[in-house]
């Protein structure tokens, strides 16, 4: 007969930004019994999950699952809807891709047989059905978030969420504090351990020790808490990503816009993402990109100028100690893929959420998965360095093992390698190699399949295309009307 | 290798049976135009045949090669599988459906099973398999194609059990109609390259000289070019796996009706199967000969089976285990030439046409083989038959059953470490190794270790937060919308005779 296992009685989540106050009310939601402390550590800037004004469409599934409402993001923290991130100069000097968000592939896969048992039709390549309906949503700049109850033409669009850091924060703070999760403001002097790796306290400035069964290090690159642990070890990431230092630009003129950008100079990369609270750009630079050479490709007025030295956790999760988001990893924020990663790591803990003790094989299948994760992170950065015009910004970098062949498969064979616990759908990956300009080989089985364009396929799209248009409306009057509603 | 460009690659099947011919027309059918296709085969080779009970993932490979369902299962005389019923594995007297389908639905983030073996202990669960559509409509011998959309209905998928002695001529009739070339006669030598090691040519009995770029060894267990020719190392897995005969003998049906799930029942020295298809039962034991003799199988086979005897036992033998490179220099092994896992979980078809597809996506560009293909061709593969094999390890090693010495040794073996692992997992804590590529997920891991009585000693600390009302209720309106999904679907025999004069009308 199987017990359940005694539950946590205590959880202190270390770190006070909006990832912190998030695994706080993941916890306390999970395990309604359970003491969760906040100790609300201030945020540095190089927190790049905690200052992210956005994060992937994994995102919103999560969100729902801890009833946090999408229309509060829009109504309260500024929120607005991105379909794609459009890429400038990746693949040669002038040259332009989208890259949408979803799967969108056979609706077989659908099934909840599917994606309990994987069958259907198997995979076999990754390819991207004839066209995308959100990039002809984007161009016309017209989209509103489909109901949930019943279909729609934009049904099938995938989108992530933007908002406003400190009042997405609030809105998180204000259900941390009516679901009773305890708040201590200060700092961490210092961390009790007992022999075997865990934590029995940490040691706040004022002497107040707080004891708990689990603690989560949600502090940052400064990893308050795993740093401090006798088995603590990173991976060095800088022969992989070369970015060594961000150029954060001052926010421009709010900006509804249901795209981001990704523009590569001759200088590094440069994002730009959209939002209600304003146009947010940055610069990315290796060695040797002089300062003012860096501020004229920034073209917005500078605010900060941040090191990078990318490396990540060897475990994430040591003792009863889990390393959360950028205590996990230090990366460049090209992507945006920060708070993503902290997001689907908080979600594998809540799947695998221990009991009072821990079985050592547990965490070891925690670590596993939470490795590929970030790995898959640093592969997703690393094939942006390796797109064709990037190789020549950047120079040639390491790829990490496995990544070659993954690259090498794509281009001599369209094929795109699945990869467990990557951060984006394999249809995704097709679309971003895409939008970065790696030229893809004809698998074997298209190059047998009839050529010409095929027209059904193309009417088909065509009609998708046309009906997501005549049912979207502008994006901007729908915010406008939402925002007057309240 | 060939000279220009436009030129096919020529691809030499060595192998007439299930395997060689889903290959060569998978080949011809899928790489049209790329590809000339011979076929080589023997009358005076038998075919081993036996794989009568397939995985859903063969629906895919019939309808990529555009072949409609109803046509095949005509041909075949097929009938609908929803999952396999074990019975005896755990312990005798006890048994457990697998099913192609997933058990109640996760809650709160938390998978069913934690909710389940938290019901369980307050006594107020059924067992697992009530929370399954698959599980309860297979028992109720019913059968409806499933759902396209995300409801209840849709939580299940289906295979087929068929006659394979027919569905290698039913490839074979499809592969000549797409263009593979058969050829007829015994190959006596093979003809290499010098230099490379590369085959070059098979040389025929009557003298004929078969040429290729690329050759598909699919001659069953001889694995005359990989094995024998290229002398691809095998790796051994009898230690885990012992079973290496088994009697097959075909018996009419003992009843009027059809079940729409295989059964394997487990023996002294191994398992016997029972596969229904349209006009007569699969009957056969699959048994480690050096825990009985081949003629007490064979009389074992007889006094169990339940129809009358079509045929007399017919014994083959295999060794469990495989190639540690399923494709060297020019030569890949597809079906048994490549390995073999025993039909405990019917993945000998499924392991051919996971070659078959994997050999499409790297197949060679511009006629030349190129080392990376072949690499990740083997990664593939490997990742593929490891899976498999743990998967396969856990039905016999779960168990209490000390009745024999066959039980004994597989209840007290050593098993592989990355199995070891993930027993201790469950054991702990009931959680699951997780992965999406390769075959056998969450649920036919939990529908295993349930059915043969692994149960963890802890589960998920959050089923036991709530009250137990509350799930009760769920639990049971979960149980009463299958069952009601389940009296609206026909018998699974009637669904059969409907298609059937439904498509006569229709053709």
């Amino acid at each position: 007969m199987s017990e359940p296992r005694a539950p946590l009685q205590r959880i202190v989540v270390a770190g006070g930004g909006q990832l912190g106050v998030l695994a706080a009310v993941a916890m306390r939601r999970a395990l309604p019994g359970c003491e969760v402390v906040l100790i609300g550590l201030p945020v540095e800037i190089t927190a790049f999950a905690d200052t992210a004004v956005s994060a992937l469409p994994f995102t919103n599934g999560l969100h729902e699952r801890l009833g946090i409402a999408e229309s509060d993001i829009v109504l309260k923290a500024g929120g607005t809807h991105r379909l794609a991130t459009r890429y400038f100069g990746w693949g040669a000097e002038g040259s332009h891709g989208m890259f949408p968000y979803g799967g969108g592939v056979d609706p077989a896969l659908a099934t909840g047989f599917a994606k309990n048992w994987g069958a259907g039709p198997r995979n076999i390549t990754g390819e991207r059905p004839a066209g995308s309906i959100a990039e002809v949503l984007v161009d016309a700049r017209r989209f509103a978030p489909p109901p949930e109850d019943r279909a729609t033409p934009l049904s099938d669009i995938d989108y992530a969420m933007r908002w406003h850091p400190p009042a997405y924060r609030d809105l998180l703070i204000g259900m941390a504090q009516s679901s009773g999760v305890q708040h201590v403001a200060g700092t961490i002097r210092g961390v009790e351990f007992d022999g075997e790796g865990n934590i029995l306290a940490v040691v706040l400035e004022d002497g107040q020790a707080i004891s708990a069964d689990l603690f989560l290090d949600c502090s940052g690159p400064r990893t308050e808490l795993a740093s401090r642990h006798p088995a603590f070890a990173q991976q060095n990431w800088e022969p992989f990503l070369p970015t060594r230092r961000v150029w954060l630009g001052k926010p421009g003129q709010a900006l509804a816009a249901l795209e981001d950008r990704n523009s590569l100079l001759s200088e590094g990369w440069l994002s730009e993402v959209a939002g209600r609270d304003g146009l947010h750009t940055m610069l990315g630079t290796g060695d040797g990109i002089a300062q003012d050479a860096a501020l004229l490709a920034l073209g917005v007025e500078p605010v900060r100028v941040l090191g990078i030295a990318p490396a990540r956790l060897q475990d994430c999760w040591m003792g009863n100690v889990v390393a959360l988001g950028d205590a996990s990893a230090q990366f460049e924020p090209l992507a945006g893929l920060h708070l993503d990663l902290a997001h689907r790591q908080l979600d594998l803990l809540l799947e695998m959420l221990p009991g009072r003790s821990i079985a050592p094989l547990e965490r070891a299948e925690y670590n596993r998965r939470a490795s590929l994760m970030l790995d898959g992170v640093r592969d997703a950065l690393c094939l942006h360095y390796a797109a064709p015009r990037a190789r020549t910004v950047f120079g040639e970098q390491t790829l990490p093992d496995g990544l070659g062949s993954f690259i090498d498969q794509y281009v001599r064979r369209g094929r795109t390698v699945f990869r467990e616990e990557a951060p984006y759908l394999k249809q995704e990956t097709t679309a971003l190699l895409v939008a970065l300009g790696y030229e893809a080989g004809v698998s074997p089985q298209n190059r047998s399949a009839r050529l010409g364009p095929d027209e059904t396929a193309r009417r088909q799209f065509e009609d998708k295309a046309n009906a997501a248009l005549e049912y979207a409306p502008p994006y901007e009057n729908w915010l406008a009307s939402v925002l007057e509603r309240r | 290798m060939k000279q220009s460009e436009a030129e096919p690659v020529r691809v030499v099947v060595l192998g007439g049976g299930t395997a060689g011919w889903m290959t060569a027309a998978g080949l011809a059918s899928i790489l049209n135009g790329q590809v000339r296709v011979t076929l080589v085969e023997s009358e005076d080779v038998g075919i081993v045949g036996v794989g009568e009970a397939t995985l859903p993932h063969i629906r895919g490979f019939v309808e990529k090669l555009g072949i409609s369902e109803a046509e095949f299962m005509r041909a075949t005389h097929a009938t609908y599988k929803l999952g396999i019923d074990f019975r005896d594995f755990g312990k005798i007297g006890e048994s457990y459906i697998h099913p192609f389908g997933s058990f109640g639905e996760e809650l709160n983030g938390v998978a069913f099973h934690h909710y389940w073996l938290e019901m369980q202990r307050h006594g107020l669960a059924g067992d697992l398999g009530d929370y399954s559509l698959a599980v309860t409509a297979a028992l109720a011998n019913r059968f409806t194609p499933p759902a396209q959309d995300d409801s209840l209905s849709s939580t299940y998928g289906y295979a087929y059990q068929f006659d394979a002695t027919l569905f290698g001529p039913f490839m074979r009739e499809f592969g000549l109609s797409v263009g593979v070339e058969r050829r007829e006669g015994l190959v006596v030598s093979v003809e290499r390259d010098g230099e490379s090691g590369d085959v070059t040519a098979l040389i025929l009995r009557d003298g004929a000289r078969i040429e290729g770029d690329l050759f598909v060894d699919c001659s069953g267990f001889r694995s005359l070019l990989l094995g024998q020719e290229l002398g691809a190392e095998w790796e051994d897995w009898t230690h885990w796996l012992p079973c290496d005969r088994a009697a097959a003998m075909p018996c009419t049906h003992a009843t009027q009706d059809l079940r729409p799930y295989t059964t394997a029942t487990a023996m002294p020295a191994g398992w016997r199967w029972q596969i229904p298809l349209q006009h007569r039962m699969g009957n056969g034991y699959v048994f480690a000969s050096s825990f009985i003799s081949e003629d007490e199988a064979c009389e074992a086979i007889r006094s169990a089976a339940e129809g009358e005897p079509l045929a007399d036992p017919r014994v083959l033998r295999f060794r469990p285990g495989r190639r540690k490179r399923s494709w060297s220099h020019n030569v890949v092994a597809v079906g048994l030439a490549s390995g073999f896992l025993e039909p405990l979980e019917s993945t000998s078809i499924y392991l051919a046409q996971m070659a078959i597809t994997y050999l499409v996506e790297q197949f060679p560009q511009d006629g030349r083989i190129d080392p990376r293909d072949r690499d990740e061709f083997n990664r593939l593969v490997d990742m593929e038959y490891d899976r498999i094999r743990d998967f396969l390890i856990l039905h016999y090693n779960a168990t209490t059953r000390d009745d024999s010495e066959f039980w004994n040794h597989v209840r007290t073996m050593t098993v592989p470490d990355s199995l070891a692992e993930k027993m201790e997992l469950w054991r702990e804590t009931g959680r699951i190794e997780k992965y999406s590529d390769g075959l056998f997920y969450d649920a036919s891991w939990i529908a295993v270790y349930v059915g043969q009585g692994l149960i963890p000693r802890r589960h998920d600390p959050r089923p036991a937060l709530g009250t137990v009302h509350t799930l009760e209720r769920a639990f049971e309106s979960l149980r009463g919308a299958i069952l009601r999904e389940v009296e609206a679907m026909p018998r699974h025999v009637d669904f059969l005779r409907a298609e059937k004069t439904r498509l006569a009308q229709a053709s």
